[in-house]
């Protein structure tokens, strides 16, 4: 039977260490700009890692790899994270939604159409966006999403432009 | 000349070099361009301020808590995942034994130095083994030299990558199990191929160390090579927040016996009446051994139950862990084996199965 499965589980990759402490920062940073926060980013790149642990992604493609998981898996974080909080809305408990408590509620509030209008964006280009803003050149974005650096700019100005509509469709009309 | 796209816009502001020095040049000199580069010039700086966010990470700290998780991840995944569990079981040479003594039971008009197909999926039987059965198990180079390539598993993007890379259509669930979210991470195994040629010099030193007389093989057996072919294949893998997976969806092309052409349903025969295999084992193996469609999935009796239910109107082996940590339905539909497993219960995997759609 060849049923495939993850491979090696219990075998961690030996490369894993070295590879944790290089790319670590800037995959918490891809998954910050998704999530708008630290803590949870820190949450996603720990998964990420365990994922990359017992992958046989070949090192070279590793720091691509990395940033691309990061990103799809705190995108899909917003997802189920936005669930629960309006789960948690719906009971009352509304204070427990953010772990950033020292923002002010206009941040806050900001914050969340942020997030609201990465979630809604096509997922390449959702994808793209963070990480070209999270440094990634073109060639490297290229790479990673199976684009042509070409098609990275159109990619990347559709987001950009997207993503400004649609915080300005959502600003508060005050 | 026309004018530069968006895209080579955008690019501009960020890699001038990466465009064309003609583009550059036409952008210098037109106004429509020099509005459309302020535009996204504006939509960039608005993107950078919205995603902006102070990430600076204590990587010690980060690395000790990912090593606790990785010897948390490997203790819990030995206790209590099912897909690598009979993995690692299938990757036991005697278990790997009985599944290619099995799948030898089609009987074929030999056709010297052809590889001539003796067996294809069509269904799976569960074969219980007790602990001791497993232990008393030979292994199968035992009987001859048996080479096996080993399955190169590989993360891929998404379910179109792993579509490309199997030629699989990839099951899509309609309906998660409750507890199970998010997207799932795709994995892809390239085809196996095992040959194993009976030796039967190796096959009479193994009887004798067991003091036993090795039973005369029938007329062409000696050298001559079985090949079996499985995969390719993929996974859809979810997991829960820590990497422990909450549902594993796996699809692959279901094993197929080759031979060079001897008379296969004798050679079934001979191999299961080898000394070494328990007789209990070997009954339930002749059982099924003549249809030659038939591939049995060793269970482990200490640790596992089996029970069959319906697929899609096929025949589907349910598989429930004792502790009630884990489930799986097994099935072959046309060739191709799917499995759903899990953190589960019987009746959740069960249910993934039969909403399974395609992509």
């Amino acid at each position: 039977m060849a049923v495939p499965a993850p491979a090696g589980r219990g075998a961690v990759r030996a490369d894993l260490e070295a590879v944790f402490r290089s790319a670590y920062p800037r995959v918490v940073a891809v998954a910050a700009r998704v999530l708008g926060s630290r803590d949870e980013a820190e949450d996603v790149a720990q998964e990420v890692f365990l994922t990359f642990g017992r992958s046989a992604v070949p090192a070279a493609e590793a720091p691509g790899w990395l940033s691309v998981a990061a990103a799809h898996t705190a995108l899909n974080h917003l997802r189920t994270g936005r669930r629960r909080a309006w789960r948690e809305e719906a009971a009352g408990g509304g204070a427990a939604v953010s772990p950033d408590v020292a923002d002010t509620v206009v941040t806050r509030d900001e914050r969340r159409r942020v997030r609201a209008a990465l979630a809604r964006l096509p997922r390449r280009q959702a994808v793209a966006l963070v990480l070209r803003h999270s440094g990634l050149s073109y060639a490297e974005v290229a790479a990673a999403l199976d684009l042509s650096p070409g098609s990275v700019g159109t990619t990347v100005r559709r987001a950009e432009s997207s993503l400004r509509k649609e915080l300005n469709r959502h600003a508060p009309s005050d | 000349m026309r004018h530069p796209t968006d895209g080579t816009l955008r690019r501009l502001l960020d890699e001038p070099s990466g465009v064309a020095d003609t583009d550059r040049e036409h952008v210098a000199g037109c106004p429509a361009c020099r509005s459309g580069l302020a535009a996204a010039r504006r939509d960039a700086s608005l993107s950078r301020a919205a995603l902006d966010v102070d990430a600076t990470v204590d990587v010690d700290a980060g690395w000790s808590r990912l090593s606790r998780s990785v010897a948390a991840d490997s203790r819990r995944g030995r206790a209590a995942t099912a897909a690598p569990r009979w993995r690692a079981a299938l990757r036991r040479p005697a278990v790997a034994a009985v599944a290619v003594v099995a799948v030898l039971g089609a009987a074929s008009a030999a056709a010297a130095a052809d590889w001539l197909q003796i067996y294809r999926t069509e269904r799976i039987a569960p074969v219980t083994l007790s602990q001791a059965d497993l232990i008393a198990l030979p292994d199968l180079s035992a009987y001859g030299p048996v080479e096996v390539t080993e399955p190169r598993v590989r993360a891929v993007a998404d379910a179109a990558a792993a579509q490309k890379a199997t030629g699989l259509a990839v099951p899509r669930v309609r309906d998660l199990p409750r507890g199970v979210t998010g997207e799932p991470a795709f994995q892809v195994g390239d085809r196996v191929t095992a040959e194993f040629t009976f030796s039967a010099a190796q096959a009479a030193r193994t009887a004798a160390a067991a003091g036993r007389t090795l039973p005369a093989p029938p007329p062409g057996l000696d050298g001559s090579t079985f090949r079996l072919t499985a995969g390719p294949g993929l996974a859809a893998v979810w997991r829960e927040a820590r990497g422990v997976p909450a549902l594993i969806v796996a699809r692959g092309v279901a094993p197929t016996a080759y031979s060079e052409g001897i008379p296969f349903r004798t050679a079934a025969d001979y191999l299961l009446s080898l000394p070494g295999l328990p007789a209990a084992v070997a009954a339930q193996l002749r059982g099924f051994t003549g249809d030659g469609t038939t591939l049995p999935l060793p269970v482990n009796s200490q640790y596992l139950t089996s029970a069959t239910a319906d697929v899609g109107g096929r025949p589907a082996t349910v598989l429930k862990s004792r502790d009630g940590l884990v489930a799986g339905v097994v099935w072959v539909d046309d060739g191709v084996v799917t499995a759903v497993a899990g953190s589960l219960g019987p009746d959740e995997v069960l249910s993934v199965a039969r909403g399974l759609g395609e992509r």
